[in-house]
């Protein structure tokens, strides 16, 4: 008998927990979250991650100087169309991300379009923003900082 | 208890079929409630699988021997300890195990994502509880349910194969399958993804753990295995292509590939329709792997044709997903196209390429040489046996491409790599390979697959070595920070990458520990008490064995133990002793045969691994009659057995600094994301 009950409620206990959400109407909701990667943003930090590892392999002297200066130039036009693309789908969804991404953006977009900073060590040429020379880490903190 | 669990698995089936169709259906449609009670319904399941579960153990525990299951696999005088292991011993439970393990998983998928990614969720709880259904539905309908009564009630269960009875074998299963199912949530998120139309790489970020943890527990659970087969089986191997072996290895092939192509996915954009295709081939393996083990199909074909529903069953379910799998790729094939191509021969992404031919070639050789005989047995009725030499000839190749590749890639630039680069890369790493391994052919190491494994690993840990030196001095320059805190900050800025490198690591130490089989010695002799036994040792060094006698003892000792007799060696190498050697036979009351406790001295040189071949009079010696003390040994020396194990635990370590999650969790979201235009030009990060 003791079994049969518990049984019985067990049955009991996932029928109305399952049925639930339809019987009363509760909704999961079925909308990205604020905070989640767009697919233009998961584009933009694709096309940065590809920046970043044109420069680590670069730097490691996986790259010769030649092939490094030409796909970081499709790089970052690579890069430009993104950040355009994720910039104009946020103002289109009308979303805000803190100021603070929005002022690295800026700042990043700011690097890219105009091009070049010279290292004054070894006259290395810099994307406009970094912070350390690429090629030999000289400090390029007179530059426009993200 | 044990009748509430049966009445649990029963109610699972219908809450599975529920769930399943409410997320599928609630996907489509996009209301809310529908998916939320689809999503409850994997909690359900959840909750009711335990229920089952804990039936079942509560049935070993309280020597239920009215139900098949416990009387198969349990008796009165097991220790309490395989008891509880009795869960996963046989068929029917392992079947009910793999499926609460998923279970748990899915659950754990569903908290974390009840706020996040609702756009793939609908559709992941479908996918979960489809395969809920299928595995319901096999261990009620399938003549395995682990609840199957029998018509009388015996006295006692006839006890666990004694070979299982080891600590090795109980953590073993368990392992495999937490790889096994932990594999199966990046398949529903990768078939929600064809579902719902969102196949950039975001599916494959948010599963990328899943599939890191659940190579980790394949790769730990493969190499449980092995020390398992090496300890107990008694006959001086850790692997032997056995089809329950290959079973485990064809998923890990698989994933291997598909971790490396995921990669190229998340950076390039490139691959989609190839890495929709590995996820699901493993997927698909992982389930074949358990259809193989577990079905009785190896045995023998011939005693499998009783079990044909089970088979019908598997069938049917692969064949279903393997043709919606198909059906989907091909209507997203528009969405599917790559978002670049591969530059050039010379860059990371075809190195990239290769590794996955590579990986996916040794998967389907590996699974040809399994299934082959079963297809050739089932048509002419002869057992043909694909052994290891057919397995050596076409795996040890493979391997060895497999392990050069670790060390060329990553020294290859993405996109493109000049000649002149790759000469000035490889350049040192290849003469000092070179030199070594010149050395190593002077000083009279002249088996060729060993050298070549030796060399090709060496070559592999300078180029680590290399990687891990060129980041740790960027960092220190740059960041202006000590060696060792510039390089505790490498490792902990990407740990995928470093972690990466040093899971290759342990892979060169394993395959070192795998090519000292090309030295192994075999000596075997009959001894009396007295007598003397030399075996040499590749080293140059010399064991002397003594034989000191037998001691037997009946009825015993431990548990379920009929009769023992410990055969006891003194021994030396050299002029120096080493600690005293035993090696023994057993009789266990519930096993008709006769068990072999191999000893094995371990030094990091090799291994002196001894194994009682046979008594020469077993009945005379248990009476302790002096003329019945003769014996007949097997000695071998394994060398470099303990770099297999160790290399296992450098593939644990690295694995966790992949895995650990990062401080900061934005960046533990997104990985690696490059959060500041710093990080492009520092690079190192």
């Amino acid at each position: 008998m003791t079994l049969f009950l518990g049984a019985a409620m067990v049955a009991a206990a996932v029928v109305i927990f399952i049925i639930q959400p339809v019987a009363k109407g509760i909704h999961a909701s079925l909308e990205r979250a604020d905070d989640e990667l767009t697919e233009t943003e998961a584009r933009k930090r694709v096309a940065l991650l590809a920046l970043r590892d044109v420069e680590y392999d670069f730097l490691a002297g996986k790259l010769d100087e030649n092939d490094y200066r030409s796909l970081k130039g499709e790089l970052t036009a690579e890069a430009l169309a993104a950040l355009e693309a994720d910039e104009n789908a946020r103002s289109q969804v009308g979303s805000v991300g803190s100021e603070d991404v929005e002022a690295e953006i800026r700042a990043i977009r700011l690097g890219l379009h105009e091009g070049s900073v010279p290292c004054p060590d070894c006259g290395y040429v810099n994307v406009t923003g970094s912070r350390f020379c690429s090629a030999c880490g000289h400090s390029l903190q007179a530059g426009v900082a993200g | 208890m044990t009748v509430l669990g049966e009445f649990a698995l029963w109610i699972a089936l219908p809450v599975a079929i529920w769930g399943m169709f409410l997320g599928f259906f609630g996907g489509k449609t996009q209301r809310g409630d529908l998916v939320l009670s689809a999503e409850r319904s994997i909690y359900a399941v959840t909750f009711l699988l335990s229920l089952a579960s804990i039936g079942i153990i509560a049935a070993f525990l309280g020597d239920k021997y009215q139900y098949w299951y416990v009387a198969s696999y349990s008796n009165r005088d097991l220790e309490t300890f395989y008891k509880f292991a009795g869960l996963w011993a046989g068929q029917r439970g392992s079947l009910l195990f793999w499926a609460l393990l998923l279970s748990i998983f899915a659950s754990i998928t569903v908290f974390q994502n009840r706020n996040k990614n609702r756009e793939f969720m609908p559709y992941v709880a479908g996918v979960l509880q489809g395969i809920f259904t299928f595995f319901l539905v096999v261990l009620l309908f399938a003549k395995v349910n682990p609840f199957q009564k029998l018509a009388f009630l015996p006295a006692d269960g006839q006890g666990l194969n004694p070979q299982l009875q080891n600590y090795w074998m109980t953590i073993h299963p368990p392992t495999l399958y937490l790889g096994f199912t932990a594999f199966t949530i990046p398949f529903a998120f990768a078939m929600a993804a064809l579902l719902n139309g969102r196949l950039d790489s975001r599916w494959i970020v948010l599963t990328r753990r899943w599939v890191l943890l659940s190579w980790f527990f394949l790769s730990v659970g493969i190499l449980l295995g092995m020390r398992w087969a090496y300890e107990e089986l008694g006959w001086g191997g850790y692997w032997f292509w056995d089809p329950v072996e290959n079973a485990s290895l064809l998923p890990w092939l698989t994933a291997t590939a598909f971790l490396h192509s995921i990669q190229i996915q998340e950076k390039r954009g490139m691959l989609k329709v190839w890495n929709m295709s590995l996820v699901s081939m493993t997927f698909l393996l992982t389930i074949f792997a358990t259809f193989l083990t577990r079905s009785g199909l190896i045995q023998s074909v011939h005693a499998f044709a009783e079990q044909l529903r089970i088979a019908y069953i598997f069938l049917a379910f692969l064949g279903t997903v393997t043709a919606g799998v198909v059906v989907l790729i091909l209507y997203r094939l528009p969405k599917l196209q790559s978002e670049n191509r591969i530059e050039s021969f010379l860059s990371r992404e075809s190195a990239f390429l290769f590794n996955n031919l590579i990986l996916v070639g040794a998967a389907f050789a590996v699974l040809w040489g399994t299934i082959f005989p079963l297809i050739a047995e089932g048509v002419t009725g002869q057992k043909i046996s694909v052994g290891p030499p057919f397995f050596n000839k076409v795996n040890i190749p493979i391997g060895l491409a497999l392990l050069a590749l670790a060390g060329i890639g990553p020294v290859i630039g993405w996109r493109r790599a000049s000649k002149r680069n790759l000469r000035k890369n490889f350049l040192v790493p290849l003469v000092a390979t070179f030199v070594i391994s010149a050395t190593l052919w002077v000083v009279g190491v002249r088996h060729a697959v060993a050298l070549t494994t030796w060399g090709i690993g060496l070559f592999v840990l300078i180029i680590t070595g290399v990687e891990f030196w060129k980041g740790t001095r960027a960092r220190a320059r740059i960041e202006k920070e000590p060696l060792p805190i510039a390089f505790y900050h490498l490792v902990t800025r990407n740990r995928r990458r470093w972690g990466g490198y040093i899971v290759h690591v342990g892979i060169v130490l394993t395959f070192a520990g795998l090519a000292g089989a090309s030295y192994n010695q075999d000596v075997r002799k009959h001894l009396m008490p007295g007598d003397t036994m030399n075996v040499a040792s590749p080293w140059g060094h010399t064991y002397h064995l003594t034989y000191e006698g037998l001691s037997s003892s009946i009825g015993r000792g431990q548990r379920n133990l009929d009769w023992q007799a410990i055969a006891l060696f003194s021994v030396r190498e050299g002029n120096k002793a080493l600690p005293n050697m035993t090696t023994e036979k057993r009789k266990y009351v519930t096993a008709d045969q006769i068990m072999t406790e191999v000893g094995i001295h371990t030094t990091p040189e090799e291994d002196l691994y001894l194994i009682l071949s046979a008594l020469d009079n077993p009945s005379g010696a248990l009476n302790n009659d002096p003329n019945a003390q003769g014996i007949n040994l097997q000695v071998l020396v394994k060398p470099l057995v303990i770099w297999i194990w160790w290399g296992g635990l450098v593939l644990v370590v690295g694995s966790v600094i992949a895995l650990w999650p990062s401080a900061d969790r934005r960046r533990d979201l997104e990985d690696e994301a490059p959060e500041e235009p710093a990080a492009i030009a520092v690079g190192a990060t």
